[in-house]
């Protein structure tokens, strides 16, 4: 049977072939690109570039001369050096420096809602047909995006911090025993959380794809920050005279480590807990004794803060271009909500920081009564900032959750 | 000596941080920030490393900030007064603690999310505070000696 009876026809897909048309690309050449395994979308992503046909064909011309496998050859190849990207890019440095914002230009700054390779190529770089597809899942721009998340990461990396040299660690002060083990074992938890926030979202970052590395890149901040918050509350418990405590029930952490898909694993760990863990912080700079670990508290409150502006930022960019997810969304939330008031039954943890608002074990009961007004202003930071996502969450409020509601704002039950 | 609270005042502070590298070794500030004392308001802008401006607002202007800090003469004082006293704010005295202390808070914002400014930043914020420790002070009249 002769060869061309057995090899499949190529068709031009109809808007292929318009777009084709608009830049000046013949069909001959579409069909060569076609028969050797271009995709369509890669084709039009070229045409959209400005790449010409004769730029292609030059590129073809030299990757057949100089490319082949085996043993890397004596010959040089150079048909990289014409590669058909968007060329003599100038970015400019800002007042903060070349930044991730300042480099998102021309075609660079394009940022698509799908993206569309599988492969770990970088946004603007020219596929390569054949390349591996490296096993992401998340592909929609709304799955990941929020609109600061390239200024978080620089804000991330420049202040970031150093536990074992920022902390004036000699200037810890011997404390009555039940104030250190209450301190121990609130950083106990603290460090716990720490490195289980890294550990998840290093889990989350394989599936994320390439297209979105301003996202991808902030995480890996959160991974190391999440390292740091580990170390910096052990190297706390381990400092002073104290120890470790006893582990937390976890029930919290549940609704963020069995969460489904991104957003759910973002409202859950990124918005309620980490809000509620940044309110946490809050109350142990003003509370802790020494102005060591006040001054690790604020550095840390900074860290965490970030984390909240990156969550929230992702709800309020998935409620405005995908509405129909606001039901989703309040789920998510019902569920790590009331897996979060569970964790009030870690009673050690409850207690500690009973012990650490009244001053001391005497007077615990005073304690347990600030713990309240933590929990209020948790409630009521959270709320607000939810506000700003455009998530009204008052109806919806865990009934665990509603009674440090205003009185004014609180809403009869869900019927 | 410059008065508190004033735009001169600010302008003295302002000098002091942005010269002061411990200041831009805490990395980039990007936040409007109120002060209001009494009924007299003032905006600072922090912008990259630096604290780029000083000036007298309305309340008009306040749903344009991040969030301001917001107490009566006499606290600014207490508080401004405590941090001239020990180099740097003391226990009782740091913003954060002072926020906690008060009901209505010491942080205020229209806006939840910008509010959070007042976390992201709160140490370079503390400093440029703390920095007032090396400047003499006077306080406007009306505010208790």
């Amino acid at each position: 049977m002769p060869d061309d009876a057995a090899a499949p026809a190529i068709e031009i897909p109809p808007d292929l072939a318009e777009r084709a048309k608009a830049a000046g690309w013949p069909e001959d050449l579409l069909v060569m690109l076609l028969g050797r395994g271009a995709q369509p979308s890669d084709l039009t992503r070229y045409m959209s570039m400005g790449v010409t046909a004769e730029q292609v064909r030059g590129f073809i011309a030299q990757q057949d001369t100089g490319g082949g496998n085996g043993a890397p050859t004596t010959q040089l190849d150079l048909s990289w050096m014409h590669v058909p990207t968007e060329w003599g890019t100038r970015a400019k440095p800002t007042k903060k420096g070349l930044t991730l914002e300042a480099i998102n230009i021309g075609r660079y700054g394009d940022i698509p809602d799908v993206w569309e390779f599988k492969t770990e190529m970088p946004r603007g770089a020219v596929a390569v047909p054949g390349v591996e597809a490296m096993g992401y899942t998340i592909y929609e721009k709304q799955e990941l995006w929020s609109d600061n998340a390239a200024a978080l990461y620089e804000e991330a990396i420049q202040r970031r911090w150093r536990p074992a040299t920022d902390i004036a660690w000699d200037s810890l002060q011997p404390l009555p025993d039940d104030l250190e083990r209450a301190i121990c074992q609130i950083c106990t938890h603290f460090s716990e959380k720490g490195q289980l926030e890294a550990d998840i979202i290093a889990g989350w970052e394989p599936e994320l794809s390439y297209g979105y590395h301003e996202v991808k890149l902030y995480l890996a901040t959160v991974i190391f920050e999440g390292a740091r918050h580990a170390e910096v509350f052990r190297k706390r418990a381990l400092a002073n005279g104290g120890g470790l405590g006893i582990q937390s029930t976890g029930w919290g952490f549940r609704s963020a480590t069995d969460a489904r898909n991104f957003t759910e694993f973002i409202a859950v760990q990124m918005v309620l807990q980490d809000s509620f863990t940044l309110t946490q912080y809050g109350f142990c700079e003003a509370f802790f004794p020494h102005a060591a670990e006040k001054l690790l508290f604020r550095l840390a409150m900074q860290d965490k803060a970030r984390h909240v502006a990156y969550g929230i930022a992702h709800l309020k960019y998935v409620l405005l271009h995908r509405p129909e997810r606001r039901l989703e969304l309040q789920r998510y939330l019902d569920k790590g909500e009331t897996m979060l008031c569970w964790d009030d039954k870690d009673t050690a943890t409850r207690e500690a920081f009973a012990i650490l608002l009244a001053g001391g074990k005497d007077n615990i009961q005073q304690g347990l009564q600030m713990y309240d007004l933590m929990r209020g202003r948790q409630v009521r930071q959270y709320l607000d900032r939810l506000d700003w996502a455009t998530l009204d969450r008052r109806k919806h409020l865990t009934p665990a959750l509603r009674p440090y509601l205003p009185a004014e704002e609180a809403a009869p039950a869900r019927g | 000596m410059p008065t508190f609270p004033s735009v001169e005042w600010f302008d003295a502070i302002r000098q002091l941080v942005n010269n002061d590298d411990s200041f831009r070794r805490l990395g980039t500030v990007d936040a409007r920030v109120g002060v209001k004392v009494g009924d007299k308001l003032y905006e600072l802008t922090f912008e990259a490393f630096e604290c780029t401006g000083a000036k007298e607002i309305t309340e008009n202007d306040l749903r344009d900030l991040d969030f301001w800090l917001e107490q009566s003469p006499e606290e600014w004082r207490e508080m401004l007064e405590s941090i001239k006293q020990h180099g740097s704010a003391d226990l009782k005295y740091t913003l954060n603690t002072i926020d906690l202390s008060r009901p209505d808070g010491f942080a205020k914002s229209f806006d939840g999310y910008k509010r959070d400014a007042f976390y992201r930043f709160n140490q370079s914020l503390q400093q440029f505070f703390d920095a007032s420790a090396k400047i003499d002070t006077k306080f406007a009249a009306g505010a208790p000696a």
